[in-house]
């Protein structure tokens, strides 16, 4: 068996070139996907470590009039025996600008089985505790975040670093557990550090342990809180979805060279047969061959996606962070599963892509074998066999679209998944018997140009060795024009979106107990036109009540819910009433407006889909001591925002609902210049240098979001169309020498080399150009799918269906591009082939 | 029709350059056939080669119809082995995605003159009406040999140059190809360079000559002390 299995590797010395397209094949998909799953445990770890935190899985208390609670509060209730502990927190920034949170905790009254008394088991030794809560304190934080101040793990314990602003930090102590990019402290120790005097930012209770708020406070239960894990699921499925297809491409690679291992290696077989070896030992052996070079290209490749995720993390992090408030780690934490998990991953693809060829190989008859015909047969078989299941996965794809349009909108993310998948494995499995139809109704009509007539019959021959490349080619490119449609969609709603909404030049975050008289000395300011004032509360939805049948009168159905939404106080003023954008209205925009003057409501998209809500609809709102149902009278846009929001008046919202004011937009009168204005504001009250911003730089902010939160996305599919062309140019290169083969006899029979360059050429350019052409309708298909159906079920808002011609023109260009470059490689070497050598390799195909 | 004048050849080795050809002179007037015999390696494939246009000579003159091919560039040597040669090769190099149909007509269509009746008459011929649709790994032998005889033939050339075209074959279908092809050569009228180490194909021809270490026997300077 040794010596058969030796015999069988020896192929490969002497075709290097498929085993290195074999490895490269099995590397690249293993990077991509272990790279995208690396930044996925990674990220869960960062949640996992924020979901153990005491900030979350605790009931919250704040003060229901909506101003800051105080140590008195705290002090209050627990005299009164309400067992709550008080919550310190705040920014702070790091000497290299990294914002760290700080969160200052009274570990004596914290809940004794929170999560943070979990985490940290050495707490329980009284001296660690006493050092924790007497000055001149700790710090506790996690090693990950050392690299904020310039430390490592052997000098961080006991260091006092600074701050950017000069402050030292209390000595530090690691605590592994905790969240990138946080501090925890004791509240006296943060109150010092972030200058907070008395004011706290909350009360926590063991979850469930207060039966109701204590007067004059709200109660926020834990289990109505979103965890960061919970609201990222879709971005982080969307990143598996995106793998999941580089990998499929990359298998491609894998498929295409062992087809093409296995029959350039039949004759090996057939003599290897006859010497004696079993049919079942040449299989088992062919397998112990793919596990071999599966080992090696998933090691290379669980490497290489380790080294990727750390490039591509910090954007991703950054994303998670703007999109969802996730704080995610940059750095890597690598669970020990991740390892075993991209072997197993890349193993099975393996055996997946190379159960075909096996299964081929054990079928194959001995008296057959080594004959092309035979393996011609079989590729005939398969094209039936294509077409088969290509139909069947469109008809898959057909049953979820069926499913997905009675689904109420918002639904369905995997089964979105899965039609866009079956779509893309229908259209791929039919590629092959399309090209192969196309090759012979254009030969038999291209019969009397002999060079154009032998160029298709060539390419009919080469069919079976390209297919798999060129259904590599249509998966990318297809994805590829799917997801840049898509993004470059979004992102013109997006600009579109900003432009409506940031109407005022400048914006104002005040300090709360100064907004009132920063307010008034606004409005005496003869540079301002108008202001714009904004409030914000969290409340809980607990009813929606949707009217039915054709009695307007008729009381409307309700539903009882439990979610928590942000009421939000917007100025219908003469400058923000006419650009907001509204999806859907009652009865126009300008009784909407007046409406919401008069106390109605207008509630976001993700909101409206998450509960199957449209205009007319009532909705019934709960902040502690107050419920009040209201009439939705529009629905709006609201891009990037993963909660539910109900949009109220300003003065509205701070009367029914008590809340806080949060930015002031000002509106500058003809020909202010805005800098007078943020000069006089804070000689006037000095305020910090990010307290007031105008409209440009929140803009640019926004829109570098934007940009980074696609950063991940492009890259993937620019890898996974590198992939493809390096599938291509794998697949002719290893079978270069076979086509110099075929070349040169037409060569001695009087064909230029120059002209069978071209022709060399135009046959693949030709090939990608269909493909290419195929990929435009799959693309637009596939952007229809994203915008439809996963956007809205993965953010919950929906994006008009946007078709760029320079898109679908560089999908076009790409695919012939593409496969010129992959031609002309092997194209020069037949160019620059001594005659000797070309007709020294004319022997029998 | 075909003339080497002073013609050397060598390639390049690890060894040294490997001289093939070494001033060799020969002359093959229209229509005549000459056989051309010699050990392996003696250069018999090299002086197809050369004579094809498919390599030049690194010294020396070969003429065809009295054009220097030397002096031509590929694309007018490409046209002058489309236009007037025929090339028969000992391992029949046809075109796999084509039928036998369209394997024979292929280089009268790549010279652009195809004549049907001509090539319906050389499949007849060659016995291969009947398997005009298959393709030619579904032919023996035999029958691929007599392909390719058919394919180039089919733009009647005016110099038919055949490498070991029995070199493969069995002694009966040897003789069989053979036939046909001296009778196919004698209708078309072209000449005939055939290359082969066996005397008894040589022995029907107008001529034979031997290469040896880079000459003709016959070459007068090759007696030469």
């Amino acid at each position: 068996m040794h010596t058969a299995f030796l015999t069988l590797l020896s192929h490969y010395r002497r075709h290097p070139g498929q085993l290195a397209m074999l490895l490269l094949g099995l590397w690249v998909a293993s990077a991509l996907w272990s790279g995208v799953e690396a930044i996925n445990a990674s990220a869960r770890d960062s949640y996992a470590r924020a979901e153990s935190l005491f900030t979350s899985g605790l009931d919250g208390l704040q003060r229901a009039d909506g101003q800051p609670l105080t140590r008195d509060d705290f002090l209050r209730l627990r005299r009164a025996g309400v067992p709550v502990s008080p919550l310190l927190e705040g920014r702070l920034e790091a000497p290299d600008g990294t914002r760290l949170t700080v969160i200052g905790i009274d570990p004596l009254t914290l809940p004794g089985d929170s999560a943070f008394a979990s985490t940290d088991n050495q707490a329980d030794n009284r001296a660690t505790l006493a050092n924790f809560v007497t000055p001149p304190w700790q710090t506790r934080l996690s090693p990950d975040t050392l690299g904020a101040f310039g430390l490592d793990l052997r000098n961080a314990t006991g260091a006092t670093p600074p701050l950017a602003d000069g402050q030292r930090l209390p000595a530090l102590s690691l605590s592994p557990a905790l969240p990138p990019d946080t501090l925890v402290m004791d509240i006296a120790a943060a109150a010092e550090l972030l200058g907070s005097g008395d004011t706290l930012t909350r009360l926590v209770a063991k979850a469930g342990q207060l039966d109701e708020a204590p007067p004059g406070l709200a109660l926020t239960r834990a289990d109505t809180q979103l965890s960061p894990g919970q609201l990222t699921e879709s971005f982080h499925l969307n990143l598996t979805a995106m793998a999941m297809l580089a990998l499929v491409v990359g298998l491609f690679i894998v498929q295409a060279a062992l087809g093409l291992a296995l029959e350039q290696r039949l004759a090996l077989l057939r003599t290897l047969r006859a010497l004696g070896v079993s049919g079942w030992a040449l299989v088992g052996l062919l397998a112990l061959e793919l596990l071999v070079l599966g080992v090696l290209g998933a090691l290379a490749g669980i490497a290489s996606g380790a080294w990727l995720a750390q490039r591509l993390l910090p954007d991703v992090a950054a994303t998670l962070g703007s999109l969802y408030g996730a704080g995610v780690s940059s750095d890597l934490r690598l669970p020990w599963h991740y390892w075993l998990g991209g072997l197993g991953v890349t193993l099975g693809g393996l055996l997946l892509a190379g159960s075909g060829v096996l299964w081929r190989a054990a079928r194959l008859s001995v008296l057959g074998l080594g004959q092309a015909q035979t393996w011609r047969t079989g590729f005939h078989r398969q094209l039936r066999l294509m077409a088969l299941g290509g139909g069947v996965a469109a008809l898959a794809a057909l049953a979820l679209w069926g499913w997905l349009a009675r689904q109420p909108a918002g639904e369905g993310l995997m089964a979105g998944f899965g039609m866009v998948g079956f779509v893309l494995l229908a259209s791929a499995l039919w590629l092959p018997p399309l090209l192969a139809a196309l090759l012979a109704w254009l030969s038999a009509r291209l019969r009397r140009y002999a060079l154009a007539h032998w160029a298709l019959a060539d390419l009919q021959l080469q069919l079976p060795r390209l297919s798999l490349a060129m259904m590599a080619l249509l998966v990318a490119l297809s994805a590829n024009l799917g997801v840049s449609s898509m993004v470059g969609g979004f992102r013109l709603t997006f600009l579109d979106w900003l432009d409506q909404r940031l109407v005022a030049d400048l914006y104002l975050q005040p300090p709360v107990e100064r907004t009132e008289e920063i307010h008034a000395w606004l409005t005496e300011r003869p540079e301002v036109a108008e202001l714009l004032p904004t409030r914000r509360r969290e409340a809980t939805l607990v009813a929606t009540g949707v009217t039915t049948g054709a009695a307007a009168e008729s009381p409307p159905e309700e539903t009882s819910l439990d979610r928590p939404v942000v009421l939000y106080g917007i100025t219908p003023g003469v400058r923000l009433m006419p650009s907001w954008p509204l999806l859907d209205t009652l009865e126009g925009r300008d009784a909407a407006w007046a409406g919401l003057a008069a106390g109605e409501v207008f509630i976001n998209e993700q909101l409206a889909i998450a509960e199957g809500l449209a205009p007319g609809a009532t909705v019934t709102l709960a902040v502690p001591g107050q419920r009040e149902t209201r009439r939705v009278l529009a629905i709006y846009p609201d891009y990037g925002n993963p909660r539910g929001e109900v949009l109220m008046a300003t003065p509205r919202l701070a009367k029914t609902f008590h809340a806080p004011p949060r930015s002031v937009g000002i509106v500058l009168a003809e020909g202010v210049s805005s800098e007078a204005l943020g000069r006089a504001l804070n000689a006037r009250f000095a305020q910090g240098s990010d307290a007031l911003q105008d409209q440009r730089s929140v803009k640019r902010l926004a829109t570098t979001i934007f940009e980074r939160t696609f950063t991940i996305t492009r890259a993937l599919t620019a890898l996974t169309l590198m992939v493809a062309a390096l599938a291509l140019l794998a697949s002719l290169l290893a079978q270069a020498r076979e086509r110099r083969r075929h070349l040169a006899p037409l060569w001695a029979l009087g064909v230029p080399r120059r002209r069978l360059l071209w022709v060399s050429l135009a046959q693949l350019g030709g090939l990608a150009l269909v493909t290419g052409l195929l990929a435009v309708p799959l693309g637009i298909a596939i952007t229809a799918g994203l915008v439809g159906v996963i956007n809205v079920a993965a953010f919950g808002w929906r994006l008009p269906l946007h078709i760029f011609p320079g898109e679908v023109a560089l999908t076009v260009t790409t695919a012939v591009g593409v496969a010129l470059l992959a031609a002309l490689l092997p194209a020069l070497r037949l160019w620059r082939a001594s005659p000797r050598a070309l007709l020294a390799e004319e022997t029998p195909a | 029709m075909l003339d080497f004048c002073d013609v050397h050849k060598a390639y390049p080795t690890p060894q040294g350059p490997l001289r093939v050809l070494d001033g060799l002179d020969l002359r093959l007037a229209p229509g005549e056939s000459l056989a051309l015999m010699g050990e392996s390696g003696s250069g018999k494939s090299t002086l197809l080669h050369l004579a094809a246009g498919l390599d030049l000579a690194d010294h020396g003159e070969v003429l065809l119809a009295g054009e220097s091919l030397a002096r031509l560039g590929e694309p007018a040597r490409a046209r002058l082995r489309r236009e007037s040669l025929g090339l028969v090769f000992q391992q029949f190099h046809l075109v796999p995605s084509l039928t036998v149909a369209d394997n024979l007509r292929l280089q009268a269509r790549l010279a652009g003159r195809e004549d049907a009746e001509w090539s319906a008459e050389l499949l007849a011929r060659l016995g291969l009406s009947a398997l005009a649709r298959r393709y030619p790994e579904q032919l023996s032998g035999g029958q691929q040999q007599r392909l390719a005889i058919g394919r180039a033939l089919a733009p009647r050339p005016a110099l038919l140059l055949a490498d070991e075209p029995t070199g493969n074959l069995d002694e009966t279908t040897a003789g069989e190809v053979l036939e046909l092809l001296l009778d196919l050569v004698r209708d078309t009228g072209c000449a005939l360079l055939l290359v082969t180490h066996s005397a008894q194909v040589a022995a029907p021809l107008d001529r034979c000559e031997r290469l040896s270490h880079g000459r003709l026997d016959h070459d007068p300077r090759a007696a030469r002390p």
